[in-house]
Order: C-alpha cells, then sequence, then structure tokens
C-alpha cells in the first residue's frame, strides 16, 4: 500500500512537467502483415522479342515473383489484382493514392520495363499510401534472361525499405536432392534458387554426397562425397564444376563449413574411432588441429567474426554444445537443458545461435544466445535437423523427415523454413526430396 | 561359519542372477534386449556360422557380451582364411543428426575393429567406412528396426 | 538411454540389497520374485513439455484465432516450379551475365528520384480535411468509450489522467483506436530501445491538423534503419485512424496530443 502511494505521489510529479499533453503509450498494434498493392510492371511498347522470353508477360510475372517473395515472409500481405483499379502505366507516373488506400493496400509497387537492343530495363517505385509519396525508386538494366533476379532483387530493396533489414531474396540454397527408396538413396548436389526456381544438379549421384556448404563468395561449396568409397571432404567451384579433395587426411574427413572469410575449411577427421576438429587454410594447405580429445567433436561452426567456433561434442557423455576460441582453447559447454543437442550454426549477426535439441524422442530446430542462455523451441516435429541462417539472420531453413512405414513408404524429406520468432513456417519447394540445405549470402549486394 | 557364509554368497549369487534375468525378460521385446538388436533377421554370414554384424545400444559403440562372441568368430574365421581382407561398415539409427551420426559410425566400426585386433587380426587387414544414418537396413521407422541399423558390418573385400 | 541406464543401476542395486538383508528369511520360506520391472525406452513417446517460444505460441495463437474468422488463408502453399532441364553444372556464361547485374547495380544508368522521403518528413504535414469523413454522431460515441475494456489501463494512463483530466477511459478509447490502426512492423528487432514520440494536434472533428515526429532527425542517422521504419508506421497509423473518435467536450484538453509508439513488448511476446 505504501508503495502505490510513493507511485501514486512520484508520478504526480512526473506528470507534472507535462501537465499540458496527454501522452498515450502505444504499446500494441495489430499483428496483420501489412496489406501491399503490387502493380504489375508495365511493358513498354518498344519492347522487342528476346530469345524466348515473353516479354508481354515478364512485367506481370516479375510482379508475381515480387508478390510471392513477400507472402512468404510472413510480414506482408500482398493484395489481389483484381481489386487494383489503376493502369500499370498510369500508376508508375502518379497513383490515384485514395483509390489504392480504398482497398485497403498501405504500401504500393508500380514500375516499367523494356526490352531492347538485348537489354532488360527496369524501373520501380514504392509509394508509401498514407503519406501519399513516393519512398524509394531504382532503376537497372542487366540481360533479359535474369529478369528473375531483377524480380529477386527489386523485392530485397523493398523489404529493406520497410522492415529496416537487408533482405534475402536474391539468393540462393544448395542442397542435396534425393530420389529412390529409403535404404538405396540416390543423392545429388543441388542448387536453385531461394524460391524454387532454376534447380541444377552438380553431381550426378553415382556417389553418395552429404552436407554441402556455401563460401561467403558463393562461388565455391564444401560438402563431404563418398567418391570410391573414400568418405571426405571435398571443394567444388560452381562456376567451372572443378572438385577437389581436400587435405591429405589418412581416414573420414566430414562436416565441413568455410570460416567467415572463406580462407579455411573446418571440418571433422575421425581417426581410430575418435572424431576431432581440424582446420585447413585453402591457400597454403596448412592443417591445424584443434580439439583434442577421445570423445567425438563434429558440427564445427565459426562464429561471424571468426574468433570462436561452435561445436558438438559427446565429452560429457551425450551430444551437447560447446564452444571455444578458434584456436581451440577456452573450450566451454552451454547447453544444460533436458535432451541432447547437435548442429550448432551461428547466425550472421553474431548474436545466436541455431541448433537442433533431441528430446524424449523429438527433434527440435530452436536459437539461443552464444552463451547458451535464452533457448527458444521454433519448431517440433518427428525428425528435422541442420538448420542454416538467411543471410540476414531472420529466417531458418533446415529439413524434416516423416516416418517410414514397413517397406520404407511414407518416408520423405523436405525442406523447411521458420523465422526466428517461431511463426511463419513454410515448407520450400523443391522438384525432388530434399536435405541438408545452406543458404547463400546475397548474390548482390 | 564359514560354510554358512559360503552358502549364503552362493545363494546370493543365485538370486540375484534371477532377478536380473528376470529384468532382462522383462525388457526384452521381440529381439531386443535392452535397446540391443539380438535377433537374427537382417544378419548374414561370412561363412556358416560367422554372422557378419554386431550390434548396439543408441549412442553407444561398446560391445555387448553376445557381440564379443560374433566377433571372436569373425577372428577365428580370419585366422584360417589368412588371405581375405575386410571392411567393417558402421552404421547408425536415423535418430541422431547427420553429422553425430557419421562420428557414431566410424566410433563403432573401430570398436570391433579393435577386438578383432585384439584376437591376433592384423590391422591391416582391416579397413574401417561409416556411413552414419546413410544406409539403413531396415528402412521402417520403428524401435526394432533402429535397433537394426545401429550395427558395424564385416564385409570380404577379396 | 542414461535414464534407463539409471532405472537399470538402480533397480539392480536395489535388488542386491534387498537381497542381502532379507536372505535369512528367504531361505525359510519359498523364494518370492519382485514383480517384473519394465523399463520405457525413451524414444518414442508422442509428448512432451517443451515449450515454445512464447512470441510464437502468441503469435501462433493469434494466427489461429484470425483465421478462424478469415476464411481464406493469406499464406497459400508455394507454386509449382517452372519445368527445366537439369543442368550438371551452370553455364559459364549465365555466371557472366549475373556478373553483369552485379556492376549494374553499382553503377545504376539511371537512378530516378528517390531519398527525398527524409527531407518531407522534416516538414510537418497538414491534412486535408476534405477527404475525411463527417462528424461521427457524438452520443454513439461516448457510449463507445464507456464500453471500452477497462483492462486496458495502464499505469501510464492513471500517470496521465491525474495530470490531464481526461478520463481514463477517454483516453483507453483513444489508445484503442491506435492500437487498431497500428501495424506493427514484425521484423524490427526486440532488444533494441526503439521509442517512436508523435505529437498530434487535433481538429474538434478528430482528424489530424499536424503530426511531428519529436525525434525525426534520429529517422536520417545511419544506422537508425529500424527506428526509421517504425516511425513511418507509427505515422501510417495515425493517419489510417483519422478521424480519431474524440470526447465530445473538453477539446482544449486533448487538442495536443502525444502517442508513444513502443513496439517492445509485442515483439518480445
Amino acid at each position: 500500500m505504501r508503495i502505490l502511494i510513493l507511485i501514486f505521489f512520484l508520478n504526480l510529479f512526473v506528470s507534472h512537467k507535462a501537465l499540458a499533453l496527454i501522452e498515450i503509450d502505444i504499446t500494441r498494434g495489430n499483428l496483420d502483415p501489412l496489406p501491399i498493392a503490387v502493380s504489375p510492371l508495365h511493358v513498354d511498347v518498344k519492347s522487342e522479342e528476346y530469345k524466348d522470353i515473353k516479354v508481354k508477360e515478364l512485367g506481370d510475372n516479375i510482379s508475381k515473383i515480387i508478390e510471392k517473395n513477400f507472402r512468404n515472409t510472413g510480414l506482408f500481405n500482398p493484395l489481389k489484382k483484381d481489386a487494383f483499379v489503376q493502369k500499370p502505366d498510369i500508376a508508375h507516373l502518379k497513383p490515384r493514392f485514395e483509390d489504392w488506400r480504398l482497398i485497403k493496400a498501405q504500401a504500393l509497387v508500380t514500375g516499367k520495363l523494356l526490352v531492347k537492343g538485348e537489354k532488360l530495363k527496369v524501373e520501380f517505385r514504392l509509394w508509401d499510401l498514407t503519406a501519399a509519396k513516393e519512398i524509394t525508386a531504382l532503376a537497372f538494366t542487366t540481360t533479359p534472361s535474369n529478369w528473375r533476379r531483377v524480380a529477386h532483387i527489386i523485392s530485397d530493396k523493398i523489404y529493406e525499405r520497410l522492415t529496416g533489414e537487408e533482405g534475402y531474396f536474391d539468393t540462393r540454397i544448395i542442397y542435396v536432392a534425393e530420389s529412390g527408396p529409403k535404404n538405396q538413396r540416390i543423392k545429388k548436389l543441388a542448387i536453385m534458387d531461394q524460391d524454387g526456381a532454376n534447380t541444377k544438379y552438380l553431381t550426378l549421384g553415382n556417389e553418395l554426397v552429404l552436407t554441402p556448404r556455401f563460401n561467403p563468395t558463393n562461388q565455391m561449396v564444401t560438402y563431404m562425397s563418398y567418391f570410391r568409397n573414400m568418405p571426405r571432404v571435398y571443394l567444388l567451384d560452381i562456376e567451372t564444376g572443378t572438385q577437389e579433395i581436400v587435405g591429405n587426411f589418412p581416414g573420414m574427413t566430414f562436416a565441413p563449413r568455410f570460416s567467415p572469410d572463406g580462407k579455411k575449411i573446418i571440418m571433422s577427421f575421425a581417426k581410430d574411432g575418435n572424431s576431432d576438429i581440424y582446420t585447413m587454410e585453402l591457400e597454403s594447405r596448412i592443417v591445424e588441429r584443434i580439439t583434442e580429445h577421445s570423445s567425438i567433436d563434429t558440427s564445427p561452426s565459426f562464429s561471424p567474426d571468426g574468433k570462436f567456433i561452435a561445436f558438438n561434442s559427446d565429452r560429457s557423455g551425450l551430444q551437447q554444445i560447446y564452444i571455444m576460441r578458434s584456436d581451440g582453447s577456452n573450450v566451454k559447454r552451454i547447453t544444460f537443458g533436458k535432451g541432447i543437442y547437435g548442429t550448432p550454426v551461428w547466425s550472421p549477426r553474431g548474436d545466436l545461435i541455431a541448433f537442433t535439441k533431441m528430446h524424449k524422442g523429438r527433434f527440435y530446430i530452436g536459437v539461443m544466445r552464444t552463451d547458451g542462455t535464452g533457448e527458444r523451441l521454433l519448431t517440433e516435429n518427428y525428425y528435422q535437423e541442420a538448420p542454416s541462417w538467411s543471410p540476414n539472420g531472420r529466417v531458418l531453413v533446415f529439413y524434416r523427415e516423416t516416418k517410414a512405414g514397413d517397406k520404407g513408404e511414407g518416408f520423405t524429406a523436405k525442406l523447411w523454413s521458420i523465422d526466428i520468432t517461431g511463426y511463419n513456417e513454410r515448407r520450400l519447394s523443391t522438384k525432388t526430396d530434399a536435405s541438408d540445405p545452406s543458404w547463400s549470402s546475397l548474390l548482390t549486394k | 561359519m564359514t560354510l554358512k557364509t559360503n552358502l549364503k554368497n552362493i545363494l546370493l549369487v543365485i538370486f540375484t542372477t534371477l532377478v536380473l534375468s528376470a529384468c532382462s525378460t522383462a525388457k526384452k521385446s521381440g529381439d531386443i534386449d535392452g535397446d540391443v538388436y539380438t535377433g537374427k533377421e537382417t544378419v548374414e554370414y561370412l561363412a556358416s556360422g560367422v554372422p557378419d554384424r554386431v550390434f548396439f545400444a543408441t549412442n553407444k559403440s561398446s560391445l555387448t557380451t553376445k557381440s564379443r562372441e560374433t566377433l571372436r568368430k569373425q577372428a577365428t574365421f580370419l585366422r584360417k582364411n589368412k588371405k581375405l581382407n575386410v571392411t567393417i561398415e558402421g552404421h547408425a539409427d536415423e535418430r541422431g543428426t547427420r553429422e553425430y551420426n557419421l562420428a557414431l559410425g566410424e566410433r563403432r566400426a573401430n570398436a570391433a575393429r579393435d577386438y578383432l585386433m585384439t584376437y591376433g587380426i592384423s590391422g591391416k587387414r582391416i579397413s574401417v567406412i561409416s556411413y552414419g544414418k546413410e544406409k539403413p537396413v531396415n528402412p521402417k521407422s520403428s524401435p526394432i528396426s533402429w535397433s537394426q541399423n545401429r550395427r558395424s558390418v564385416t564385409v570380404k573385400v577379396n | 538411454m542414461i535414464r534407463s541406464l539409471f532405472y537399470s543401476i538402480t533397480f539392480h542395486s536395489a535388488m542386491i540389497l534387498l537381497t542381502v538383508l532379507t536372505l535369512p528369511f528367504m531361505l525359510r520360506e519359498p523364494i518370492d520374485l519382485p514383480p517384473i520391472v519394465s523399463v520405457e525406452l525413451i524414444q518414442i513417446s508422442d509428448k512432451t513439455n517443451i515449450p515454445y517460444a512464447p512470441k510464437a505460441r502468441k503469435i501462433i495463437e493469434e494466427k489461429k484465432k484470425k483465421e478462424e474468422e478469415r476464411v481464406v488463408s493469406e499464406q497459400a502453399p508455394p507454386a509449382a516450379k517452372a519445368k527445366e532441364k537439369p543442368d550438371r553444372i551452370p553455364l559459364p556464361n549465365e555466371e557472366k551475365e549475373e556478373k553483369k547485374i552485379i556492376k549494374k547495380k553499382q553503377n545504376p544508368e539511371e537512378v530516378k528520384p528517390q531519398i527525398r522521403q527524409s527531407s518531407e518528413f522534416e516538414k510537418k504535414e497538414i491534412i486535408d480535411t476534405n477527404q475525411i469523413a463527417a462528424l461521427i454522431d457524438k452520443a454513439k460515441e461516448v457510449e463507445a468509450v464507456k464500453r471500452e475494456d477497462k483492462n486496458k489501463i495502464t499505469q501510464s494512463s492513471r500517470k496521465n489522467s491525474f495530470a490531464t483530466g481526461l478520463t481514463l477511459s477517454q483516453e483507453d478509447a483513444l489508445r484503442a483506436q491506435i492500437f487498431g490502426c497500428w501495424s506493427v512492423p514484425l521484423g524490427l528487432p526486440y532488444d533494441q530501445n526503439l521509442l517512436v514520440r508523435i505529437k498530434l494536434q487535433l481538429k474538434k472533428d478528430g482528424t489530424i491538423l499536424k503530426s511531428e515526429i519529436l525525434d525525426h532527425e534520429r529517422m536520417n542517422r545511419p544506422g537508425q534503419k529500424f527506428y526509421k521504419v517504425l516511425a513511418e508506421s507509427a505515422l501510417r497509423a495515425v493517419r489510417l485512424c483519422q478521424p480519431l473518435k474524440v470526447p465530445p467536450t473538453g477539446y482544449d484538453k486533448w487538442k495536443d496530443l502525444q502517442l508513444n509508439f513502443n513496439p517492445t513488448e509485442m515483439l518480445k511476446g
């Protein structure tokens, strides 16, 4: 009671200063995704045909990709086009804001494009409809076959303008494409755009391949292959298609990842039944041993500043997550919750570690701070693992497997994504079954 | 006095054995003991009476009494066939993360290899490879098939 | 596994202990085997108590509620992809094309008018009252105000009502209107100090004469993108909400309002 009175008086004092002004704290709002209208881009009548691209439909198709990107974020609600009242070309010049507000849009994207002389010119504008003004405009030129990437780049720019953080649409995902019965899986490296388009296979499926990961420039991939029945870490140049074995280890190497500067590969090397963590500098080929322990040490992942390594070890008896300095010193266990933990991956922002947790026969993808506190489990399922971060650190992609029946029927492996808020879980469309996803950084910065 | 103590001890041992066997029977469901597979369903043979594989408990790579027995048979077989080399494949069930399972498979294969070596088989004749959870022998998602998949298999190479 | 091992050891040692202690009696009586102890395997339980992240749960629950209201889901499943022949390796020329776009983007051939928004925000905005709906029936409105949920009262509202003379329900009514209009930018980080203060000047009919962001220069400072996004969302909320349903009397008390937008609670969940 006394405290209440005290608060009463304190409040009286504080508020006397602003006696004339009513202050109202707005601490709540609606969690609906922001309604946004994406008008089809106007195709300039001077446009020429280009190869097999349907130029006339290009404006519509670009706007559809943008819409899909936005819808997939869970942060935006792209409105249905049939409610649109203004023609694309006129809207792009000067939208009638009140018309667009009428369909409850708060933001509007307009644009136009021209295909001429083997060039695609695109410009777009983002309008704040309540303020009745343009807030972003940009134009660029590229080859027409790049039109999907144009749509992704526009999406990134708008996303950044409306959320304050970088987008993640002009990116790719490398993964393992799976086919065939469960006990005779054929696995190939595959790469696709973040939205599932442009799938390409990088290996033929003659040997088992696992855990591909991009380097920071997205040109190289490190992965594990059972080529000639020797399970080793390999390096693949996506541009040239050349592959090489990493290092000259007398046993299995696995669980590779690049260092944040792209100069080293960190991985596990198994010798006489014991797996420890090693790095190899790519240029000098110098191999360095990082951990030396009789337990299994695997799944290493660098912090973005390169100063720390998170890894998986069973030195306590069961799988747990540990961190250490990049030279192997100061090893510290950070997971103490119920269950066992695997696959730590440091977020690009550096403040979180994503992980897989197994508890009572269920699998969870979660995030926690780098000291192990603040654990948040984002999704629970029968089997899922191997989270990989979107370049802006907002979304995780991982793979999920389903239960199989007597002959392995009913078994699937698919890619899924989820926000680090635990919201907006969705399946990524892949042509085949898929696992071990790795998200690239932005292709254009 | 001594006789009484001895008798007591003997009875104690007998009784404990009884209790223990009661417990293990209780845990046995089908061909699983604890969670180590003890059946013959997926087992193949290197030669008559020489099973090719041993099974492990979840997340473990220690050899059970039965596994040791199997491996001793393999060692005898390998001593008789001096020119034969083998690969020991280590496997894990599907209920773990891929990378950890690769390490676990490696550890299991090496546990079998080490045991064969203590019975006089040269390490040069035995190579190991881990497949983690990648090559299940039984594709079903059930405790029995997981126990069949937690295995190390000795395979002839020449 | 550890647990079943633990059980096993515990039970077995208990048995042995029991045997040692009770052996003399056992000798006289027929041996009575203890009941069969079954130890559960831990792999296949269906449920667990591990909670979702608090925010996730909240949003999921709210989402569910909304989905019940709305028949059409916003989150359509991803559409099927265009078919394409798998290539073993991307063609080299394709990669080159991608590089081109990188260059182009760094040096755009034409950059349309942009980045004007900063200056526009600095201007104080005057809203055209012509487009705003007519006055609302005041009597009804008072009733609405009274019906407002009293649970929404926060400490700050108490504080303000002492100072200003607006009744709690009047203030809550204003607050509730803004709540409804404000689309919180969900992508904002929850761990940053993001507070946007907007000063409003209202007309008697509840339309906005003037709106001003108090720290508007912060919006254009580098590294303040999130603040800018929040400020813009707050401005949108205010504009969307007008005309505000205002109390029928006491214009002098509420003609100047300050709204403090603080999303931290929402984002933390």
